[in-house]
């Protein structure tokens, strides 16, 4: 097979062929890459949940700790296993589903190795604390710089290829990359605009309410357009390849397409139910995810019914079993997704592992499945010989799947079981568990469970491993590098003579039959740029009204700004990933306010650069923690928290003890906010490590007094403890009951 | 599928990319109606018709909420009578249960055997806030936030709020191993 002859289109097309060959060369290293990092990724979250489910495992070291580590996990898994498998197998679809060679060899290799140059970036920054504060957008504003530059030239070379193609029509596997692409670009860019102070640190320059939103649009969006149409464009071409059979259904690759894109776009503010979010904007976010159930089943439906006269060949064919697996899994989870997003059940599984279980059915099973079939399918074609072991092929599909399932059922458990015990009262009318180390170490049993799924989806990751290396092994001594030919694109296209059916008569048979979307697919400039029209207008429909309307935020007077000494410590409280398992937003429940206080106001967040309202609680909402403890408390405490609170699984922060805070460094901090709008106003110019020093000395003495360490006025602690006191002490300055005061 | 009878079902189309075909087949009707149902859906909820919709909104419902369990509860649970409390201080069966709650909740800042860490001395006779059964039950019931002793009314049982009352009394003329300096004012009954 050393050359082949592609059809053409129609027979009037001027046949001037044309020789040419793929490059496998790229996809060959980013198969490698898509390994190496998944590997690593979920070695990490191997760590994170023995951290969960034993402090110990911590370790005594700081940049170790779980909420240095966390993003680490997301951002590996996400960025790096997903995004490198992506570009593996969309690089050996699109250039053979185009016919064309990837428009620039350099640029495929400039996105190969500065996207690698970007993952081990972020493997070192994370665990040094240098993060946002932004959930999978924690990277730091050079970092984000070199993604967007990376992530265009990837745009340039699809675009570059798709132009110089030699097939007519985009299949809809294209459409999907395309979707990705764009909107990845706009969701990436928009989030993460900041406010430099110093080369690894930032402020978002949306504040409160707005960063939230903005956040979450993106958050949502990347599951969306990184997790989601990237692996269905991925399905669309690797499953029917797989398969041998036709694709069920092209009408509902077009519906389900553009409903997808349309809708997923709105979907962000499920994430915030209940929070300080307007409720508005809450309630739009439900009900687009609600309409996007059926957009996600139509992928789903249209991958099974590929399968459809080929069910006998999956008892035989690993390959098909893992698609199979990938693609319920994606039914199952997009189905939960639309049932998480209503308000009522989403109070329930907010803030807690129900939705840790949820990504991991996604992640895990349709991404990480997808993957594996995938790279099954290409071993034989990429390293010219047949695959090393079925029966290994067979065993990683058991044994991951059999991981998947005890991983997401215990999560599963994990989430609702704590869920029900924050929300429980006794016939007293009390919290039933007022204590909240009692609903965590109550889950301790299920994570020990999730520590031995997740153990055998990593087994399962190793014969994956094995079986790359060994069929990598017996590869020829040189790689077989076919010549194709095929006829280059007719400068006007003459379509084929039709066969089949005649062009059905009245307006609505016409439309059905699709004709329009036939030619839009012959025009990839312009089906970019319309996917683009959809995402963003879509998104403005939100954005405009989220910024613009002014009762989306009532004004709190007595909401001021961070002393220096507390900006320092709440950026400690960033760079140490506290909110990964610490909120700081009270929902207005009942059963929130008696353990928590009086729930959160949109307007105490006016002067949040970035947001840290969190996604989960692992520890106790601190929203309203200002106060509720004496200054030695917290002393003692980030030591040593179990010393505090016996059954604690927090990290210990001793080093907060003994590190010196770099005072002279918070005034930069302070102007950099202060150019972002927050009214610092003269007093603080170039005062910042004065008045600093001057509060911390206060708190060291107060520690003393109380009977704690002496020496601690000039150590990151004091900085820590004032951020902790003030955090909720803004609005109990605020006279709450109506005419007092006035 | 139902639709598997039409002759029009499983016809190929003439697109063909790499080896792939596609079927023109007709999308399922269930799916159609499922889209189709999510949508309506989500204009009654729009328009907040009967009980689908937002209602009176978030805030009102958990002002309803709250409104709800007060009409439910008595306002503050009755404290016993100081002289039980008393009684209950020298009840074994009683101090053993409050030295538990003690040692889960108040050991941490009062010391395991009360002698004061972060919080004061409980066994000098010395007493900030007072040290009848009444007033030291209403510093652990109400807390004193200006000093970072936090409420544990609504945290402990009833029963539980007793026993460590009971337990702190009967810590009187103990001697802790690292006892603090008194702090507040001598109490004699």
């Amino acid at each position: 097979m050393s050359s082949a002859v592609l059809p053409m289109e129609g027979a009037a097309a001027s046949p001037r062929l044309e020789s040419f060959s793929y490059d496998d060369v790229i996809v060959r290293k980013f198969l490698w890459a898509t390994f190496i990092w998944g590997l690593v990724g979920m070695l990490v979250g191997l760590i994170v949940a023995l951290q969960l489910a034993n402090p110990i495992f911590n370790t005594s070291l700081e940049w170790l700790s779980f909420g240095r580590l966390r993003p680490l996990h997301t951002n590996a898994v996400i960025f790096a296993f997903a995004g490198n498998a992506f570009f593996c197998g969309a690089y050996y679809s699109t250039q053979r589903l185009l016919k064309a060679r990837m428009f620039s060899d350099a640029l495929s290799k400039f996105h190969f190795w500065g996207w690698q140059a970007i993952i081990v970036s972020a493997a070192i920054t994370l665990p040094l604390g240098f993060t946002q504060a932004k959930e999978y957008a924690e990277l730091e504003w050079p970092i984000d710089i070199a993604i967007a530059v990376v992530w265009v030239a990837f745009a340039i070379n699809f675009v570059g290829t798709m132009i110089k193609r030699r097939e007519r029509h985009l299949y809809v596997a294209l459409w999907f990359y395309i979707a990705s692409i764009v909107t990845v670009a706009i969701l990436h860019i928009f989030n993460n605009l900041s406010m430099p102070a110093g080369l690894f640190k930032s402020y978002s320059i949306y504040a409160g309410v707005q960063d939230a939103f903005m956040q979450w649009w993106y958050g949502h969006n990347a599951v969306a357009f990184f997790l989601t149409t990237p692996f269905l464009g991925l399905m669309y071409y690797f499953m029917p390849k797989a398969a041998e059979g036709p694709v069920f259904s092209y009408k509902l690759s077009i519906l389900h397409f553009w409903s997808l894109v349309f809708l997923y776009i709105w979907a962000g503010p499920h994430h915030l139910h209940y929070t300080a979010l307007p409720e508005w904007a809450s309630t739009v976010g439900m009900l687009f995810s609600v309409m996007l159930w059926a957009p996600s089943w139509g992928g789903m439906i249209n991958g099974l019914l590929t399968l459809r006269g080929a069910w006998h060949k999956v008892s035989e064919d690993p390959i098909l079993k893992f698609f199979v697996l990938a693609v319920t899994a994606y039914g199952m989870s997009t189905f939960e997704g639309p049932l998480l997003s209503i308000k009522s059940v989403n109070a329930l599984a907010h803030y807690t592992d129900w939705i840790i279980a949820h990504v991991h059915t996604g992640a895990l099973g349709w991404n990480g499945f997808l993957t594996f079939g995938m790279v099954y399918w290409l071993l034989p074609r990429l390293f010219q010989t047949p695959v090393y072991s079925k029966k290994l092929m067979e065993l990683h599909f058991w044994i991951a799947s059999f991981g998947i399932l005890l991983y997401v059922v215990a999560i599963y458990s994990a989430g609702v079981t704590q869920g029900l015990m924050w929300r429980a009262f006794d016939t007293t009318g009390r919290l039933a568990y007022p204590d909240f180390v009692e609903t965590v170490v109550r889950l301790l049993p299920m994570y020990w469970l999730r520590v031995a799924g997740g153990s055998l989806y990593i087994v399962g990751m190793l014969l994956f491993g094995w079986n790359i290396f060994m069929t990598w092994k017996r590869r020829p001594a040189k790689y077989e590098v076919p010549v194709i030919t095929a006829p280059a694109l007719a400068k006007k296209y003459v379509p084929a003579p039709a066969h089949g059916a005649p062009v059905p008569a009245g307006l609505w048979a016409r439309f059905a039959a699709a004709g329009w979307h036939r030619t839009w697919e012959r025009m990839p400039i312009t089906f970019t740029v319309l996917t683009t029209v959809a995402v963003v207008v879509a998104s403005l429909f939100e954005i405009i009204p989220t910024f613009l309307i002014k009762s989306n935020v009532p004004t709190i007077a007595t909401v001021k700004p961070y002393t220096p000494l507390e900006l320092a410590g709440r950026d400690i409280y960033i760079a140490e990933g506290c909110f990964n398992c610490h909120s700081q937003m009270i929902r207005p429940f009942r059963h929130e306010t008696e353990r928590f206080g009086e729930y959160s106001k949109p307007g105490e967040s006016v002067y949040e650069h970035p947001f840290l309202w969190g996604s989960r609680r692992i520890g106790p909402d601190l929203a309203r923690i200002g106060g509720k403890y004496p200054h030695l408390w917290h002393v003692r405490h980030f030591n040593e928290p179990t010393s505090m609170t016996a059954r604690s699984i927090m990290p210990a922060y001793p080093h907060f003890l003994t590190k010196t805070l770099d005072f002279e460094q918070i005034q930069s901090r302070v102007d950099a906010m202060a150019m972002i709008g927050v009214p610092y106003g003269d007093a603080v110019r170039g005062q910042a490590p004065a008045m600093a020093r001057a509060q911390a000395e206060e708190i060291a003495a107060e520690i003393e007094k109380q009977g704690g360490p002496a020496g601690l006025a000039d150590k990151q602690i004091t900085a820590m403890v004032a951020y902790m006191q003030r955090l909720g002490m803004d609005l109990r300055a605020q006279p709450t009951t109506v005419g007092v005061a006035k | 599928m139902a639709d598997e009878k039409d002759p029009r079902f499983d016809r190929l189309l003439d697109h063909e990319y790499d080896g792939i075909t596609e079927y023109d087949n007709p999308m399922p009707r269930w799916w159609l109606l499922t889209f189709a149902g999510t949508v309506i859906f989500s204009v009654i909820y729009l328009f907040d018709v009967g009980p689908i919709g937002n209602g009176k909104g978030r805030i009102a419902d958990y002002e309803a909420e709250v409104a709800a369990a007060a009409a439910l509860q008595p306002e503050t649970p009755s404290m016993i009578d100081p002289s039980q409390l008393l009684a209950m201080a020298s009840d074994a069966s009683v101090t053993s249960a409050g030295q538990q709650v003690y040692a889960s909740y108040c050991a941490a800042c009062h010391g395991p055997d009360g002698g004061g860490l972060i919080g004061p001395n409980l066994a000098d006779g010395f007493w900030i806030h007072g040290g009848s059964p009444e007033a030291v039950y209403k510093t652990i019931a109400e807390g004193v936030l200006a000093k970072g002793m936090p409420p544990w009314e609504k945290s402990l049982k009833p029963d539980q709020m007793n026993s460590v009352t009971a337990y702190v009394l009967s810590l009187a003329g103990t001697s802790p191993t690292n006892p603090k300096a008194p702090e507040g004012d001598p109490y004699t009954p």
